[in-house]
């Protein structure tokens, strides 16, 4: 329902509370696109037009601490093979892992530089983390795809790419609460966690290299 | 001296006449990331996350259009002079450029030194600091005003096809197409139309400023119908010369028989969009920005099938393809020959005349499938006439789209025997999204002549629809392929398709399919012989 859902954010950004029903007349006789799931009548903190007013001020990144249950989700790695997705974070390994598509111009390109610069900084240290990034794109992004963007950041052999069939993409989203109903729609989030059984460090917002640095350190350090 | 004269003359009636090669460094800056000396743009970041060349360039977040963009909460604003220039308002409601998702009225005007401190220090107009995602770049004075040029006048010339009232679009007929599906597609479109201009209240202007948001005029939807005659060598220019009189926004739809290349370049050419076409033979060129379709059809068929052998427990040394020659049967087995000859198998194509018997196939089957996989790229006629008794051979792949889908006249023997391509949801998982076109079908007493050509056409139209509803009155042709490029993903309504998007660089929305088996001796019921595959 993005169409009623832009046009709310545009009244409500004009003060026009009361133009969107029209517009929702006018979309609902084309008959086509009947998903309410995705609306936001708040018009307040979601994620509709309305929610963008502070986007000149710097770069907040948040942090706070969850526990996420993954389900057995199949993936594809980059390397073609079919993978479980709790078994490859229970390698032993603690793990960092974010959410990417190779399409995307804006995020995606921000969020897969710093890992790089991450795995650079890591030195030594690298190869005793996995660093795991998952597409939200997954019928364009095949493993292949995937193993090229991987060039492209010059990702060593603790950081993989991992795709899989829509359903499975969109349960492992739902799994880490990063699903916004749209590829084009995902905002920057780097989880950590330093073991099996532990809880997750998510960190949303351009967090920089040296920062999760930090983060995982103080993870992996803790008593 | 009379040159000179000429010459000046032909400059001061010609305004921009000078900018142009300005510009034209200007777009290369903008949409390839390349400075006017050759070298990479580059862009900085804090914390060292910088961009060089392609990906620092304009285009990837400001978009071709240069209206901007929203990726999940940040928003891209447009950077067109029209948006740039402009002074902020007190009055939000005076606003009187048509809204787009990233602009902000209140900024103050930019002048061609605020912008140059923008671009370099990432200051705005107001002195404040930029969002984090705009790189801030380097670039000397000749660069910088080559790009002020350009952004000056992007986006700014007047749009054909779109008047007071209203918006021209064309759909496009090649010759080689069946005049009963001709009939069936275009009922569905002048349907479409008329509906959409039924709700159209007259008597208000177009809008002028947000304040008239809810007296909004909705424009009157005028189609062009676009039949091509002659060779294909002949479409170009005769596309051309009807663009040139009938101007038009957008392509909507369309059908099409062996080949749809020459459109296609007509419509990158010309730069127009062309949405949506009913063929099953598209051109593969995704970094082209026009020509958006259903999926690759035949040649996703192309792929399903040669993974599918690729994969076969014991992998076939021989692989046979029969085909009709000139029948876009001939592309998907060239794409497949080409997929499995690096593999080592050994893979014969047998091209039948253009027309001849159906019971041809038969014997020619006969004499050269021994030990040998065999694809069929063949049409209903020639697959009616297959011998009853399946042939020894370890495999037999048949095209859904050229054979008629579930329809497939197959004898009875190769039913359940016979792997077929199907880039389509299964019928039984597409049962409730297809309700909306069959009732609309339904109830304006549209005769379904072939139903997925007709629900592809229904959703051609609803696709437009609501995108041009969302664009308010940014009326954009690359704005348009923009927006669609958003749009698409979040449509629950997809016909034929289990799910369509987008992205920039993607130009097929449906990117899967099938194998299947048609189910019992007789009827049109499938069974699936696979999970959906993304080959």
């Amino acid at each position: 329902m993005r169409p009623i859902r832009t046009m709310l954010g545009i009244a409500l950004a004009f003060g026009m509370a009361g133009a969107p029903a029209a517009y929702a007349g006018d979309e609902m006789h084309m008959g086509m696109n009947m998903d309410m799931s995705h609306m936001d009548m708040s018009g307040g903190a979601g994620t509709g037009p309305h929610a963008h007013h502070h986007h000149m001020e710097q770069q907040k990144v948040t942090r706070m601490t969850a526990d996420y249950s993954v389900p057995q989700i199949r993936l594809v790695r980059d390397d073609n093979r079919t993978v479980s997705l709790p078994d490859e974070m229970n390698d032993g390994r603690p793990v960092i892992l974010n959410f990417i598509y190779t399409a995307c111009t804006a995020v995606c390109p921000v969020t897969s530089r710093t890992f790089e610069q991450l795995q650079d900084m890591l030195g030594n240290d690298r190869d005793k983390v996995h660093m795991i990034s998952i597409t939200i794109d997954p019928e364009q992004d095949t493993p292949e795809r995937l193993s090229a963007y991987a060039r492209k950041y010059d990702a060593k052999s603790q950081w993989r790419f991992y795709t899989g069939s829509s359903e499975a993409i969109l349960a492992a989203q739902r799994a880490f609460d990063v699903y916004h109903g749209d590829k084009m729609n995902h905002a920057p989030v780097t989880l950590l966690r330093a073991a099996p059984g532990q809880s997750w460090l998510r960190i949303d917002g351009f967090a920089s290299a040296d920062e999760l640095l930090g983060e995982y350190r103080k993870l992996v350090h803790a008593p | 001296m009379r040159t000179l004269t000429a010459l000046i003359v032909v400059v001061l009636l010609v305004p921009g006449a000078w900018a142009a090669p300005a510009a034209s460094r200007g777009e290369v800056l903008y949409r390839q990331g390349l400075l006017p000396t050759g070298e990479p743009l580059r862009g900085t970041r804090e914390a060292d996350v910088n961009v060089e060349g392609a990906a620092a360039a304009c285009v990837s977040c400001h978009r071709r259009s240069g209206l901007g963009s929203q990726e999940g909460r940040y928003i891209i604003p447009p950077i067109i002079g029209r948006y740039l220039f402009r002074p902020g308002l007190r009055n939000i409601e005076d606003m009187n450029v048509p809204h787009v998702e990233g602009y902000r009225p209140n900024r103050s005007a930019y002048t061609d030194e605020t912008l140059a401190r923008a671009i370099r220090d990432g200051i705005d107009a107001d002195g404040r600091e930029l969002n984090y995602l705009m790189p801030r770049f380097k670039l000397d004075d000749a660069a910088m005003k080559d790009l002020i040029a350009y952004l000056r006048q992007l986006t700014s010339q007047p749009v054909p096809g779109v008047t007071e009232d209203t918006l021209h679009f064309a759909t496009i007929i090649t010759p080689d197409t069946d005049p009963a599906k001709r009939q069936a597609m275009l009922s569905v479109l002048e349907q479409f139309f008329a509906d959409k201009n039924s709700f159209i209240r007259g008597g208000h202007r177009t809008m002028h400023a947000s304040r008239e948001i809810m007296y909004r005029v909705t424009r009157q939807w005028k189609l062009h119908v676009w039949e091509l005659n002659g060779p294909p060598e002949t479409w170009e220019q005769q596309l051309h010369e009807r663009l040139t009189a009938e101007p038009v926004f957008a392509v909507i739809s369309g059908l099409g028989g062996k080949t749809w290349a020459p459109v296609h370049r007509f419509c990158e050419h010309e730069g127009v969009p062309c949405l949506l076409p009913n063929i099953d033979l598209p051109v593969v060129a995704e970094n082209d920005f026009y020509p958006v379709y259903f999926s690759k059809g035949i040649l996703l068929e192309a792929q399903l099938i040669s993974r599918q052998i690729r994969e076969m427990e014991s992998r076939p040394r021989k692989v046979t393809q029969i085909f009709r020659r000139g029948d876009i049967g001939e592309d998907a087995a060239a794409a497949v020959r080409s997929s499995l000859l690096p593999e080592g198998m050994q893979v014969q194509d047998i091209a039948l005349p253009e027309s001849g018997l159906p019971q041809m196939v038969g014997s020619v089957l006969k004499d050269n499938s021994a030990g040998s996989v065999v694809v069929l790229w063949l049409r209903p006629g020639d697959l009616a006439a297959l011998p009853e008794a399946l042939p020894q051979v370890p495999s037999v792949f048949i095209s859904g789209l050229m054979g008629g889908l579930e329809h497939s006249p197959v004898p009875t023997s190769w039913r359940e025997a016979a792997h077929m391509s199907y880039p389509f949801d299964l019928p039984d998982q597409r049962r409730i999204r297809m309700n909306f076109p069959s009732i609309w079908f339904k109830v304006h007493n549209i005769p379904v002549v072939d139903e997925r050509m007709q629900s592809d056409t229904y959703l051609a139209c609803g696709i437009l629809a609501e995108t041009l509803a969302e664009m308010l009155d940014s009326f954009v042709r690359d704005y348009l392929v923009e927006r669609v490029e958003i749009m698409l993903s979040h449509r629950v309504i997809t016909g034929y398709y289990p799910r369509l998007g987008l992205a920039p660089g993607q130009r097929f929305a449906s990117k899967g399919g099938y194998m299947v088996k048609l189910a019992g001796k007789e009827g049109n019921r499938l069974v699936a012989d696979s999970n959906w595959i993304v080959p």
